[in-house]
């Protein structure tokens, strides 16, 4: 067998996203400046930054590999209460950030092993039990969570020189987590780790047979989304200046779902429009909370009825024929 | 056994029938709907309190006999599932792997009837309670028993027995199991396959309405209840086995029980995680469930 010659060139990886993502970049590393004059403001675009990182982990695990996971806001969650205990025993944040990352990594491996035997909607349903789990964990374990009540005035990171890392450099680093995290994906999906998870979406018995080891690569796609869940929790965590069990409960991982599924699953650019679309929402409608969560909801059930693809399938895919119907007798009849 | 542990064995026994026929019937609508439609109904738990607020609104606000409003709150499920069923749930029966959409459907559903309810009843109030259907106290030995949380266990055990017989000797009881077992072999046989499906997603929504509502007559509930009530229903659908009326009721009642029990020695949390935990192993080793059709 004459092994396949892969060519790495990160130029010929990149192709076809070039342009995008130096609009992106520029846009990413362009808002904190342009909205520095307006705190709130310049807030609200920090938060959709951690949100676009958190739509790319959803999208590689959901887009590109067929699972949906919905303790991906728990795994978030672990890297968060993991950074804040650390940093509050003494860490410097630019230590327990990776240690967060790393818990919520080992954690989505753990947690992801259910998707080994189950598929579909056993898988969705394991994880949204694991959730549940994790939510619960996170009020009972009070000693460590403060419970329901949440963790307040978490310190913010320092930069160098001892000051704390605040106003527009922490936007910068949110942007530069956002960006970072888009370019990991789009490597990924362009390189032959991302061909195989393609493969196993599509059908996992038969990127088997094809020799495709799918336990290991379920587990790859299960460290690197949870890595991104972490490093977001990681950094969402002193910025908001907050956390509860609330902050990453079943709903927010539906929402992150929804930012994917909205932009359109599958595709680089669909969740991060899906992020930046969806994200702010939820801040803009702070004083309504309620209208968001119906216009989540009604959100949710468009995207299933209306356009499964997304927006940004729409523009790519030609919507499919419905399948005709299978087994309906032509006449009706009462049930005998 | 002294009097007080007495007293605490037999209202732990209470607790557990009541709330176990409840959880019965919940999960029962939940399984009928998922064996027949391929629905995983996320909403169930909101549908529950949505029974239980409409009873409230129409005891409480309006002054309605507690008994007549159960009738209608029921009622009124009826044409609420029918609509469900025209606008969205039909849309997917012949899609493939359907069940996924309706989870992700039930969930969307979930959170509009979340923020509506913290829009309305959440506003008005935190704990709801509803007038008793009956008044007075049997003492069974020692404990004493409201007459109204028996009464609420009698009709939650006739609405199963019921349910039962409908299920088993009724035509349409029939073409609902038929169209169970075998889609295309029930329409081969002249059974009208969609007018089952819809007939089977307004009967277990019915089911899940009853619950909510004698559940609202027997406790004050909150808010909260609904996510609780979703999550125990599929931990019991999935561990009785999808489909599986039977395992449903079974399941059900032992989780009442369990619920009542650990409640008085430990705290519900724990009875949650014992729930999930089961469920977890449930859908690991054996997916398809203790009493598999």
């Amino acid at each position: 067998m004459t092994p396949v010659t892969e060519k790495k060139d990160l130029s010929l990886l990149a192709k076809g996203h070039g342009l995008p993502l130096a609009c992106f970049a520029v846009v990413a590393f362009a808002t904190p400046f342009l909205l520095s004059g307006n705190r709130y403001f310049a807030f609200v675009a920090g938060v959709t930054m951690i949100h676009i990182l958190w739509a790319s982990g959803m999208n590689l695990l959901y887009g590109y590999t067929g699972l949906m996971p919905l303790m991906f806001a728990g795994l978030a969650g672990i890297s968060a209460y993991t950074v804040v205990g650390l940093t509050a025993s003494g860490w410097s944040f630019w230590l327990a950030l990776p240690v967060g990352a790393l818990a919520a990594s080992i954690s989505g491996i753990i947690l992801g092993l259910p998707s080994l035997r189950l598929k579909g909607f056993y898988f969705t349903l394991c994880s949204l039990v694991i959730q549940t789990v994790v939510t619960l964990g996170f009020i009972y374990f009070s000693g460590l969570t403060n419970g329901d009540t949440g963790i307040s005035q978490i310190p913010l990171p320092s930069m160098g020189g001892g000051q704390p890392l605040s106003g527009l450099a922490y936007d910068l680093v949110l942007s530069a987590a956002a960006v970072i995290g888009v370019i990991v994906l789009i490597v990924i999906v362009k390189s032959t780790l991302g061909r195989r998870l393609i493969a196993i979406r599509e059908d996992d018995e038969l990127a088997g047979m094809l020799g495709i080891n799918v336990t290991g690569y379920k587990m790859i796609a299960f460290f690197i989304g949870s890595l991104f869940a972490g490093v977001g929790g990681a950094l969402y965590a002193p910025y908001i200046g907050f956390i509860s069990p609330r902050s990453f409960d079943v709903l927010i991982s539906m929402n992150i779902w929804l930012m994917v599924a909205f932009g359109g699953r599958g595709t680089i650019w669909g969740p991060v429009i899906g992020a930046i679309l969806l994200a702010p929402l939820s801040f803009l409608l702070q004083e309504y909370y309620t209208v968001k969560d119906i216009l989540y909801g009604l959100l949710i059930i468009a995207v299933i009825v209306l356009m499964p693809a997304g927006i940004a399938g729409g523009f790519l895919r030609k919507k499919k024929e419905s399948a005709p119907p299978l087994d309906v007798p032509a006449t009706p009849r009462g049930a005998k | 056994m002294s009097d007080a542990n007495l007293i605490i064995f037999l209202s732990t026994i209470s607790t557990g029938l009541i709330l176990g026929s409840i959880f019965a019937l919940v999960a029962v609508g939940v399984t009928i709907v998922y064996g027949s439609i391929w629905m995983p109904n996320a909403a169930n738990g909101q549908f529950f309190v949505l029974a239980a607020l409409l009873g409230w609104t129409m005891t409480v606000s309006w002054g309605i006999h507690p008994a007549i409003a159960a009738i209608l709150v029921i009622g009124v499920s009826v044409p609420l599932s029918y609509g469900l069923e025209y606008i969205l749930v039909r849309r997917f029966y012949d899609v493939p792997n359907r069940n996924i959409s309706y989870f992700v459907l039930s969930l969307g559903i979930t959170q509009i009837l979340t923020g509506i309810f913290a829009a309305t009843y959440g506003r008005w109030s935190d704990q709801f309670q509803l007038p008793p259907l009956v008044s007075g106290i049997t003492f069974i030995g020692p404990l004493p028993v409201a007459n109204n949380r028996l009464m609420v266990l009698a009709l939650a055990l006739s609405i199963l027995a019921a349910l039962f017989a409908l299920l088993r000797y009724h035509r349409y009881g029939r073409a609902i199991r038929a169209v169970f077992q075998n889609r295309d072999a029930a329409a081969l046989r002249g059974v009208n396959v969609k007018a089952s499906y819809s007939l089977s997603f307004a009967l277990g929504n019915a089911v899940i309405f009853a619950g909510g509502i004698l559940f609202a007559l027997a406790y004050s509930f909150d808010l909260t209840v609904a996510w609780t009530m979703s999550i125990t229903a599929f931990a019991i659908m999935i561990i009785g086995g999808p489909g599986s009326v039977l395992g449903a009721v079974i399941v059900g009642m032992v989780f009442g029980f369990t619920q009542a029990a650990v409640s008085t020695v430990a705290s519900p949390t724990i009875a949650a995680f014992s729930y999930l935990g089961a469920m977890l192993l449930i859908l690991l080793f054996k997916p398809s469930g203790l009493f598999a059709r």
